[in-house]
């Protein structure tokens, strides 16, 4: 046949299956008749997902549109804007319940490469669109080890090579976890702002503001991760931002995945350690 | 010499005409060939000349994509290019989808021609033009037509948005990249109900809406995989557009109006699932200036 020949001639070739020599020639016009996959990861990802022994099953989205609900900070207080943390919170994690659902009807063992997207849309500023996204992946042995807790998929905002190295690192994935707050930070009072001119000092006043949000953003998301049945949390990014809501008003968002170590032994690859490179053409 | 006369005195130039007649027997040339989905001879007489060596060859790829010229017999015969400047009459949305394959279509043909095996580095460009109008753009896809030591001669070549450098890594774990498959679908939704809980004080998940975009997503990227199956075992969809926006209401209905839509671009390809080739990685910390993520913020960041 022709993938024999080829391979002879062109050595390069003896890794692709028949079918994609075949096409390669135009002996083939069409793919496979079975199913087939969808996903959002890059060609590396695809590469690496499939190196750490997994198969890209299909893209999973969840949709969320909520109408966050009206809240106002004291003028010359610090406080958290709990309407709006947790409407923040709640958007989000409806979102990524409806893509996990999906993830789950695929029989997949956990979605991975997540993206959480928060779009304010353009008419009305109390409305934001939450969007999750990522592709959901099952172990190509159909191992049950992988799952999430309570036996529904894994999420991960982890990239496909994140993934390959987590696994390396004897670790699996458990959950994406997050914590939000909102939080208005206090206006100065006017005397107190006089007090202040000419001089080099603290407003501690703000640095308590900006500490306390951070904390509570942090705290929910470890609690959140606790309840998983976690071991660590990695790649944790801690995300500042205003939503177009008014001045002084700010969120912290923490997220992460929760991982904790491979329990069965025999699903550990190799450890790799990594060697240090200095690359000559950039 | 007056400027009328001036500009009528070139015009009968014989150079100004023999150009101007030129001109115009390539326009005619371009617009049969269009609309015979065929090229112009003499785009025809390039490809063939450089198909037969008598025209050096083109690649678009770096000088590292010439190392697979030798370890993987990746040879570049030119550069191949398609576009389709399009008019959305009634879909932007929908318009993605046909301007883009129309494009790749065009640049197939001219990589057919070549007698390549497929067309690597495909990049995309998209060009709006001031003073055409807000409904009309160009789409164009540009890349290198390859031909693969020790095979046949397809009729209709593979297209790979990746480079021949990843090509090639990609046929080292028999992963081929088969073409661009689009999901786009569009819809408007109609609500009597105040879908858009406007004026509310409450915290409230607008859930008409996140089923409708759900619907509206779904369908795009079933589009997506039924685009993708024609050519491939799956796909590789990195780019996803997505928007929900509010129509003005339409006289003598009172229903509010809602547009959603999604695009889905993505690499198509062909692969043996749960059949794998392990590629023997090995971790590695890069110490480049460039990638490496430095130990203090930069200046922008903190101050």
């Amino acid at each position: 046949m022709a993938d024999e020949t080829s391979s002879q001639a062109n050595p390069a070739l003896a890794g692709l299956p028949k079918h994609a020599l075949e096409r390669l020639q135009g002996l083939r016009e069409a793919g496979q008749s079975g199913g087939i996959f969808t996903s959002d990861l890059s060609v590396n990802e695809f590469l690496m997902v499939r190196e750490a022994g997994f198969e890209p099953l299909g893209l999973v989205v969840g949709s969320c549109i909520y109408h966050v609900g009206i809240q106002y900070g004291s003028w010359g207080q610090n406080q958290e804007l709990n309407v709006i943390s947790q409407a923040m919170y709640q958007a989000r994690e409806l979102a990524m319940t409806r893509m996990e659902q999906e993830a789950l009807t695929l029989m997949a063992d956990g979605v991975v490469g997540v993206r959480l997207e928060v779009k304010r849309l353009g008419w009305d500023s109390d409305i934001l669109e939450f969007m999750a996204i990522g592709t959901a992946i099952a172990h190509s042995a159909g191992h049950p080890g992988f799952k999430g807790p309570k036996g529904m998929p894994f999420t991960s905002d982890l990239s496909g090579q994140d993934f390959w190295m987590l696994l390396r690192a004897g670790h699996r994935p458990l959950a994406m976890v997050m914590g939000s707050c909102v939080y208005h930070v206090a206006h100065q009072g006017v005397f107190k702002a006089m007090g202040n001119v000419g001089r080099n000092v603290e407003i501690t006043q703000f640095t308590q503001a900006m500490y306390d949000a951070r904390e509570l953003a942090m705290e929910r998301m470890q609690n959140e991760a606790k309840e998983s049945g976690a071991d660590g949390v990695v790649g944790v990014q801690l995300h500042e931002g205003s939503h177009n809501w008014q001045p002084h008003v700010i969120e912290f968002f923490a997220v992460g995945t929760a991982v904790k170590p491979i329990e069965d032994k025999a699903l550990i690859p190799e450890p790799a350690s990594p060697q240090i490179v200095i690359p000559v053409n950039d | 010499m007056s400027l009328l006369g001036r500009v009528l005195g070139q015009n009968q130039d014989p150079d100004r005409q023999r150009h101007q007649a030129e001109q115009l027997a390539r326009n005619q040339a371009w617009e049969t060939a269009l609309t015979n989905q065929t090229l112009p001879d003499f785009v025809k007489q390039r490809l063939a000349d450089t198909k037969s060596g008598k025209l050096p060859w083109v690649s678009t790829g770096s000088v590292g994509a010439l190392l697979s010229q030798r370890s993987h017999g990746i040879h570049p015969l030119g550069m191949v290019s398609g576009n389709c400047w399009y008019h959305y009459g009634y879909s932007w949305t929908r318009g993605h989808y046909d301007g883009w394959h129309t494009a790749i279509d065009r640049m197939q043909h001219e990589a057919t021609l070549m007698g390549a095996n497929a067309v690597v580095d495909v990049k995309m460009s998209a060009t709006r033009m001031e003073g055409t109008g807000e409904d009309q753009m160009d789409y164009a896809v540009l890349g290198t037509a390859v031909r693969i030591a020790g095979l046949a001669t397809p009729r209709v070549p593979v297209i790979a948005t990746v480079s021949a450098l990843e090509f090639a890594r990609l046929m080292e774990s028999g992963i081929l990249p088969v073409g661009l498959a689009i999901g786009a679908h569009y819809n408007w939704h109609y609500s009597y109900r105040n879908a858009a809980g406007q004026g509310s004080w409450w915290n409230q998940e607008l859930r008409e809406l996140s089923d409708f975009m759900t619907d509206v997503r779904r369908a795009a990227l079933s589009q997506l995989a039924t685009d993708a199956a024609r050519m491939g075992t799956g796909v590789l969809a990195r780019v996803q557009f997505s928007e929900l926006l509010r129509g003005e209401p339409l006289e003598q209905d009172p229903r509010q109006r809602f547009l959603g839509r999604h695009i889905a671009f993505g690499t198509a390809v062909l692969h043996e699932p749960r059949r794998h080739i392990s590629l023997g990685l090995r971790p590695v910390f890069s110490v480049s200036d460039g990638k490496m993520t430095p130990v203090m913020p930069t200046e922008k960041e903190i101050i």
